[in-house]
């Protein structure tokens, strides 16, 4: 049976985003990352003069990028894309440079002092190939994030991106980032 | 704006999540959630309930090598809509905290100053039972307080202060939401849910939503203001998230609330926009209301306030329009003023005469389902009167709960007689009690101490001994239900092993009974107690379903207008929803709710307010390292123009200093508050070393808080104290 093209993509629908933080800790738990390092944050833009205020709160975490900068500067090919898209790093063969994280236009990466080697965002690939989703995406209170295969299309994302309009974070890199921020 | 609007319709037509079928998405959701997750097959996964805060949220917890590696929402509890939230998540650092309690303490330096003996649990039974049995042979039972917060295990510490003898157990409900249920049950003669998944207009005020969760109002608020065009209007001192999402957001001068609710009002009846067939078939007083209410119209409220009155004839007219799908949103929060009582009185009288009673998007009256009871051996009743004379000061308030602040008053002059031990349960009255300094005065006073707690609180600190609790994941507790819109049955069980010497509250509270002669009284396990439980649950196989699913909800729609039949009595005195109160007059209030103009500051002082954010809700929250990460220490939230009055800078050491006491914290300079008002956040300043993330790190709230109440319920007054702030 020939396999069926995969690409994972998340859809964020940041206005329900309230900020609080769930995805964070569910991120934190699921892969083990040390205190002080984050996969996943929030981004806060404050803006106005009282009582004409704004907050917008935008989550992020890797992009998961078509041509992924940070797999292109890699010399030894530790960081590499599978299949359906999701961009991993291989810490066999890490060898904790770091050129990497200066390569990443998101700033997604950190150094794993314990091993060090260099992390960041997995897409819970491990959740995913069990049929199950990404932590961050599951926990969320609100439901910011969906999580799916762009070539289905049949899927949320799919759709949500064939109905919505959107935008992706510094496209100008090229890196063709997989995050679409709905509008 | 306009192509957003577009793109949303355009979305919701894809998604055919009409408002009519969103109950229904909701359910296919469910359905969607559940096939996706299979249990591997050396991976052990224990399905359990949340306690980190009191919505109950069902849990998945997984288990790797004997540690509990994630917790998963459990999409069958339709109540927590698939979720958890940040403090869900990091309840795996309650386990593995190494500051947590690891074995019996006895205290022994000075109280608070941290020299402890670690002992076992034998003798820590025998000291405690020793001298809680010396204060009652020389004071009576009566001279013992128990104190606790609500949980699942709460009934068995309960049980113990009665079957001592003592009458005076007090909880956590006047120091949280005790005038919403007082005010909500004298109109309606019960406390209905709020049924936001549906509602079209929303007005809320005094509760910020979406910092301080509850499931399902914040899942369901979000989706209908960003999903389902949902209107939400709401007033706070402070630009919170929930400002951010609302519509329109009025910084409304604190305390006013009920100066624009009783305008509403007045706007809706003299535009006769009421729903005149429920006001006549279901009501009491709308005469006397009507009557009432002439004197405040929207020119005099925008006086008040400080919101335009055109703004509050356009709410009033719009929330009309919408209604049955409108509501003004009480929810679960605190009490901010001392005519709380009567400010939550004039919000279910709204809600009353536009008929979103038992509606589709209004408020629902809550499905209960049945539950089996253990039958223990019944014990006398205490004979000696409540200490905090409840029946004289408060006749309407809940007996059982008790009255907070005037029971701390009561304990302090020694009147109407002395309390010598003071028990305490999952509380810290330390920080949820305003006036520190007080609440220490108590201490001071006490024979004895002894509490009960995952984690070494303030008031654990203070204590003569502590016993450690086992976390909840350590633990299997009584089954709880859940009423509401969405009723379901809630189940926890012991997912690990505890870690240390710890233990759950009945194993704590049965070594207490055996010291103190009445073990009688408690002689039967969980086991047993949570089967009887079972056995009258409307669940086939009852035991069998909770210990593999953890939750089960009653049915996937929710079921409106049952009490619509003209022959239903509310359990009111009048069997109607009562405008008018005649229970109120004779118990002394006003029988409609009448406004008085809260005291403003005067010009160097400013309103110190409070609050929540999504991270952090309970005062042990700040010391979870994972959740303390967002937030390591709180600062004092000041409006740019005051800050430049005083010379006050960003990031600059500031003393706030109230007629109680006086705290240093960072300055946050923000136009997110009204130039009158300063903020800080709850949870930080702790006096316990064993909270080291927090400890003397920010601020305690409760250092500078003055002692007020809401003069119907006695709920703690929380906004009512002025503060100087000066650099330090």
């Amino acid at each position: 049976m020939a396999m069926k093209k995969k690409r994972y993509a998340l859809v964020l629908d940041s206005r329900k985003c309230i900020n609080c933080k769930a995805c964070a800790v569910a991120c934190k738990a699921e892969n083990q990352v040390p205190v002080g390092n984050t996969r996943n944050w929030i981004n806060e833009a404050r803006q106005g003069e009282y009582p004409k205020l704004r907050i917008d709160f935008e989550p992020e975490q890797c992009h998961h990028c078509e041509h992924p900068s940070c797999a292109r500067v890699c010399p030894t090919g530790a960081t590499w894309m599978r299949k359906d898209g999701v961009v991993l790093v291989n810490y066999d063969d890490c060898i904790g440079c770091r050129y990497c994280m200066v390569a990443c236009p998101y700033d997604a990466r950190y150094f794993h002092e314990e091993s060090g080697t260099v992390h960041k965002c997995t897409l819970c690939s491990h959740r995913v190939d069990k049929g199950d989703l990404p932590a961050c995406v599951e926990t969320c209170p609100s439901k910011v994030r969906v999580f799916g295969d762009l070539e289905d299309p049949t899927s949320r994302v799919h759709e949500l991106l064939a109905t919505r309009r959107y935008r992706v974070k510094e496209p100008q890199t090229g890196n063709g980032p997989q995050l679409y921020y709905l509008l | 704006m306009g192509t957003v609007r577009m793109d949303r319709r355009l979305f919701l037509k894809a998604a055919g999540a009409t408002a009519g079928a969103a109950a229904t998405t909701q359910v296919a959701c469910l359905s969607y959630f559940k096939k996706g997750r299979s249990a591997a097959a050396d991976n052990r996964e224990v399905p359990t309930t949340c306690e980190l805060c009191p919505n109950k949220c069902s849990a998945i917890a997984v288990v790797e090598g004997g540690v509990v590696k994630k917790l998963n929402p459990n999409p069958e509890n339709p109540k927590s809509r698939d979720m958890l939230c940040a403090r869900g998540n990091a309840a795996i650092k309650q386990v593995y905290d190494p500051d947590r309690i690891k074995k019996p303490m006895i205290r022994m330096g000075a109280r608070g100053e941290g020299k402890w003996k670690e002992v076992s649990w034998d003798e820590a039974f025998d000291f405690a039972a020793k001298k809680l049995g010396e204060v009652k042979a020389k004071h009576g039972p009566e001279a013992s307080l128990w104190s606790s917060t609500e949980g699942f295990q709460e009934v068995f510490f309960k049980n113990l202060g009665l079957s001592f003898g003592s009458p005076n157990l007090v909880r956590h409900p006047t120091l949280c939401l005790a005038s919403v249920n007082l005010a909500y049950s004298a109109t309606f003669g019960t406390v209905p849910s709020f049924d936001l998944l549906n509602s079209k207009f929303v007005i809320m005020s005094g509760a910020n939503r979406f910092e301080s969760i509850i499931t399902p109002d914040t899942m369901d608020l979000i989706g209908g203001v960003m999903e389902r065009k949902a209107k939400l209007v709401y007033l706070d001192p402070r630009f919170t998230v929930t400002a951010a999402k609302a519509d329109e957001w009025y910084p409304i001068k604190p305390g006013t609330d009920l100066a624009f609710i009783l305008a509403m009002i007045h706007v809706i009846i003299k535009e006769n926009r009421q729903s005149k067939d429920f006001v006549a078939a279901y009501t009491t007083g709308f005469d006397e209301l009507a009557e009432h209410v002439k004197q405040y119209t929207p020119e005099w409220a925008e006086k008040e306030t400080e919101i335009p009155a055109r703004d509050i004839t356009r709410i009033a007219r719009e929330f009309a329009d919408a209604a049955p799908r409108s509501l003004y949103y009480a929810g679960r929060r605190s009490s901010w003023y001392q005519n709380d009582f009567q400010m939550r009185r004039a919000q279910a009288i709204l809600n009353a005469i536009i008929g979103n009673w038992d509606q589709v998007g209004g408020m629902v009256p809550n499905a209960k389902l049945p539950k089996g009871e253990f039958l223990f051996m019944p014990w006398d009743e205490p004979k000696a009167p409540r200490v905090d004379e409840i029946e004289k000061h408060f006749p309407l308030a809940a007996k059982g709960d008790g009255v907070y602040l005037k029971l701390r008053e009561n304990v302090l002059s020694g009147k109407p007689y002395p309390i010598k031990a003071w028990m305490v349960y999952k509380q810290d009255p330390m920080n949820a009690m305003p006036d520190q300094a007080k609440t220490l005065k108590m201490i001071e006073g006490m024979d004895f101490i002894g509490v009960i707690d995952v984690a070494m609180s303030d008031m654990a600190w203070y204590a003569d001994v502590v016993f450690p609790e086992s976390a909840y994941l350590e633990r299997t507790d009584p089954v709880e239900v859940m009423a509401g819109i969405w009723p379901a049955v809630v189940y926890r069980q012991q997912v690990v092993k505890p870690i240390h010497d710890t233990k759950p509250n009945l194993e704590i509270i049965q070594g207490l009974a055996k010291r103190l002669g009445l073990s009688d009284y408690f002689d039967y396990t969980i086991e047993q107690w949570v089967e009887a439980e079972f056995k009258e649950l409307p669940i086939p196989m009852a035991m069998e379903h909770m210990k593999k699913h953890g939750v089960w909800a009653a049915s996937g729609k929710p079921t409106y207008g049952k009490t619509l039949n003209p022959d239903h009595r509310f359990v009111t005195k009048t069997g109607k929803i009562e405008l008018f109160s005649q229970r109120l007059q004779e118990a002394g209030y006003d029988p409609l709710p009448a406004y008085t103009a809260p005291v403003q500051p005067p010009d160097d002082r400013f309103r110190l307010i409070l609050g929540r954010v999504g991270y952090f809700t309970h005062a042990n929250q700040s010391n979870n390292v994972w959740l303390n990460e967002f937030m390591k220490e709180n600062d004092l939230w000041i409006n740019p123009k005051p800050a430049e009055r005083l010379g006050i800078r960003n990031g600059a050491m500031v003393e706030v200093a109230s007629s109680v006491g006086k705290v240093k914290l960072k300055a946050r300079v923000t136009e997110e508050i009204r130039p009158d008002c300063v903020f800080m956040l709850h949870g930080f300043g702790k006096k316990s070393k064993m909270q080291s993330l927090v400890y003397n790190v920010g601020a305690s709230d409760a250092v500078i808080l003055e002692t007020a109440w809401d003069k119907v319920s006695g709920n703690a007054a929380f906004h009512e104290t002025f503060v100087k702030v000066v650099n330090a």
